[in-house]
């Protein structure tokens, strides 16, 4: 009781001889989120600006005798002719392993339901990228667990990759399978001297509720919350929330990067956000560009993107890598975001409807994906098995549009289309299913070492199916090694034969 | 009513032209209004309104609000005068109010800066403090 009365006391006693001199404003228009002040003589750009009844906002345009404002909450209860004062802060939201396993809003709020956030510190949602001298080049992977995304567009840690393709393609899903993937890695390889976690932000903008709440319990199913914090910036929520969702998921992710860990951030999705944006920029009467997109819309793009680095070791030694999602109309990339968006980024992972009404899914494009970094990323293992299946797969593409007319092939082309259908088949995987890489490096080098060419193309997926099973119950020790050695030396590959034909035989 | 370009440009210039080295001159701005109203140019009234709000903001500038819990001795106004004379110029206009709400101390207000020392801005702010702690 008495240490209480002790902290009044000095609590009082520094109040006692301050007289606080702040600056003022008075609101002359309010509505739609945004705010027209008069006054504020010395407010700064992006300064937080205090409303009466502790509410928020944003000041984004400078006028000469007004100030624009945006609020960061309902703007019930102001009213024109209050008065509001600058507070010479930026926004900051809370930072730190404290949010993992939290669903919180653009504000860092909880909303889950699941009591106060421990957060570690605090981050400015806008901030700098890193600079050229601190970074460092992309060189550890990301394994998604995709076997089409790890074999031939590999993403690597402080890399940029888009997630393209029309609605409903499965964009999503490769964002939320590579975030179980990275939790299972987690949970597996938890204490291990020199393993590096991979943490999760999956930043949801403009989704609707239920979508998010469907992704919340794939990944609370998947065991994949405790290592993911989910920022949840619904559709419902107010443009200015939706706009600024993404920069607080950077600044989250780069408390990671600065404390020697590294992250994930899953921007879903970009279009929203500009649409978000637009909307913002609108209200605040700022000229309209291009489809009334603003101007600076690239910019906004660019800067939060840049965020995502490769660090140094004396600069934080983590990293920060981004999967920005883009929807398009119709399969055209050549819109104003989805461009801006695929100039940005390190390359794209191009989802096509058609191929996913075919059932190939997840309906990678081969000829329109690229990873621009990645490889370097790629470990040796996957390298060995996986180095020419991308230009297999396209000859595949090229001659199957005109085997299609003639039935008379000669040899070599209808092994590359054998060659073709059976990966195309191999690379069809269930949705919230990651492999593991040393399963993948044991199916796809079966497929190249020919003990998949006598097996028809409809039984390829039982094939590896069992493929699968038996390496996991029975040769454990192979995967094992292809783990620690991540490359597949003469010995690992001559175990790899006796396996491969001792399942042969029992094979059926 | 959204004034448009050419007609805000006129109002700033207007404003320009009522000045003389930087201060306000009264005599300036009523000639101006004068002129306004006879000459009417295209949308005058939008143009007079923005010109008052100019004139507004410009005079706020320049004007002090002193407020207290009780009403201040003569003594204590004329040491408050020259603090604040010294500080924003000789010009400075100043109104005196009387508001209890305050509860003690003085709350000072010119332009946009706000000076309080009252005893309802410290209670307000210890009360942030506690419960933000």
């Amino acid at each position: 009781m008495s240490s209480i009365l002790q902290e009044l006391e000095s609590q009082i006693s520094g109040l006692k001889t301050t007289t606080t001199k702040s600056n003022v404003g008075i609101v002359r228009e309010i509505g739609d989120g945004v705010a027209r002040i008069e006054g504020l003589s010395d407010v700064m750009l992006n300064e937080l600006i205090e409303f009466p009844g502790g509410l928020y906002g944003l000041a984004l345009n400078l006028e000469e005798g007004e100030v624009g404002c945006i609020l960061l909450g309902d703007e019930k209860g102001v009213v024109e002719g209050v008065e509001v004062k600058t507070t010479g802060r930026l926004l900051s939201v809370p930072v730190g392993k404290g949010l993992l396993g939290r669903v919180v809003d653009t504000l860092g709020n909880p909303v889950d339901g699941k009591g106060p956030i421990n957060a570690s510190a605090t981050y400015p949602v806008e901030k700098v990228a890193p600079g050229i001298i601190k970074r460092k080049s992309v060189s550890q992977p990301v394994q998604t667990g995709i076997m089409a995304i790890d074999a031939m567009i590999p993403v690597g840690r402080g890399q940029r990759e888009l997630i393209i393709g029309d609605r409903a393609t499965g964009k999503t899903t490769i964002a939320i399978d590579t975030i179980i993937n990275q939790a299972r890695i987690n949970k597996a390889n938890e204490g291990k001297p020199g393993f590096r976690p991979l943490y999760s932000i999956y930043v949801g903008v403009g989704q609707k509720n239920s979508n998010i709440a469907r992704s919340l319990a794939v990944l609370e199913a998947a065991g994949a919350l405790p290592y993911t914090i989910i920022v949840s910036a619904p559709a419902s929520d107010t443009a200015t929330n939706q706009y600024l969702a993404p920069f607080s998921g950077a600044a989250m992710g780069e408390w990671f990067m600065d404390n020697g860990m590294d992250a994930l951030i899953v921007y879903d999705d970009l279009s929203k956000h500009a649409v978000a944006y637009r909307q913002v920029s609108l209200l605040l009467k700022r000229p309209s560009g291009r489809e009334a997109y603003p101007g600076d819309v690239f910019y906004l793009h660019s800067r939060l993107l840049e965020r995502s680095a490769r660090v140094d070791e004396k600069n934080g030694n983590g990293s920060v890598t981004a999967l920005p999602i883009i929807e398009t109309q119709a399969g055209d990339v050549s819109a104003y975001i989805p461009t801006n968006v695929i100039s940005i980024t390190d390359g794209q992972i191009y989802l096509e409807t058609d191929l996913f009404y075919q059932g190939i899914r997840p309906a990678v494009s081969v000829g329109l994906s690229v990873s621009r970094v990645g490889s370097a990323a790629q470990i040796k293992a996957v390298k060995q098995v996986a180095g020419k299946i991308k230009g297999d797969l396209a000859q595949f593409r090229e001659l199957a549009a005109f085997a299609q007319f003639g039935s008379d092939l000669d040899a070599k082309t209808k092994s590359i289309l054998d060659r073709g259908a059976r990966i195309v088949e191999l690379f069809k995987q269930v949705q919230y299913n990651p492999l593991a890489t040393e399963i993948m490096v044991t199916t796809l080098w079966s497929m190249q070492n020919g003990y998949m060419d006598d097996v028809a193309v409809d039984k390829i997926k039982d094939f590896q199916l069992k493929l699968q099973d038996y390496f996991a119950t029975r040769k454990d020790a192979v995967l094992a090694k292809i783990r620690d050695k991540g490359a597949i030396s003469d010995d690992i590959t001559a175990d790899l034969k006796a396996a491969l034909a001792e399942f042969k035989t029992s094979y059926r | 009513m959204k004034l448009d370009k050419d007609a805000r440009k006129l109002t700033k210039g207007l404003f320009q032209l009522s000045l003389t080295n930087g201060r306000l001159d009264d005599k300036k701005v009523s000639a101006v209004v004068k002129k306004v109203i006879a000459d009417k140019p295209r949308s005058f009234v939008g143009i007079l309104k923005e010109y008052q709000r100019l004139v507004r903001l410009e005079v706020a500038k320049h004007h002090a609000v002193i407020e207290s819990a009780t009403p201040l001795d003569k003594k204590g106004t004329e040491q408050l005068l020259a603090k604040l004379q010294a500080k924003y110029g000789r010009d400075l206009t100043t109104e005196f109010k009387v508001s209890p709400s305050l509860l003690g101390g003085l709350r000072i207000k010119i332009g946009s800066d706000v000076f309080d020392s009252s005893v309802r801005e410290r209670l307000a702010r210890l009360e942030t403090q506690l419960t933000q702690a």
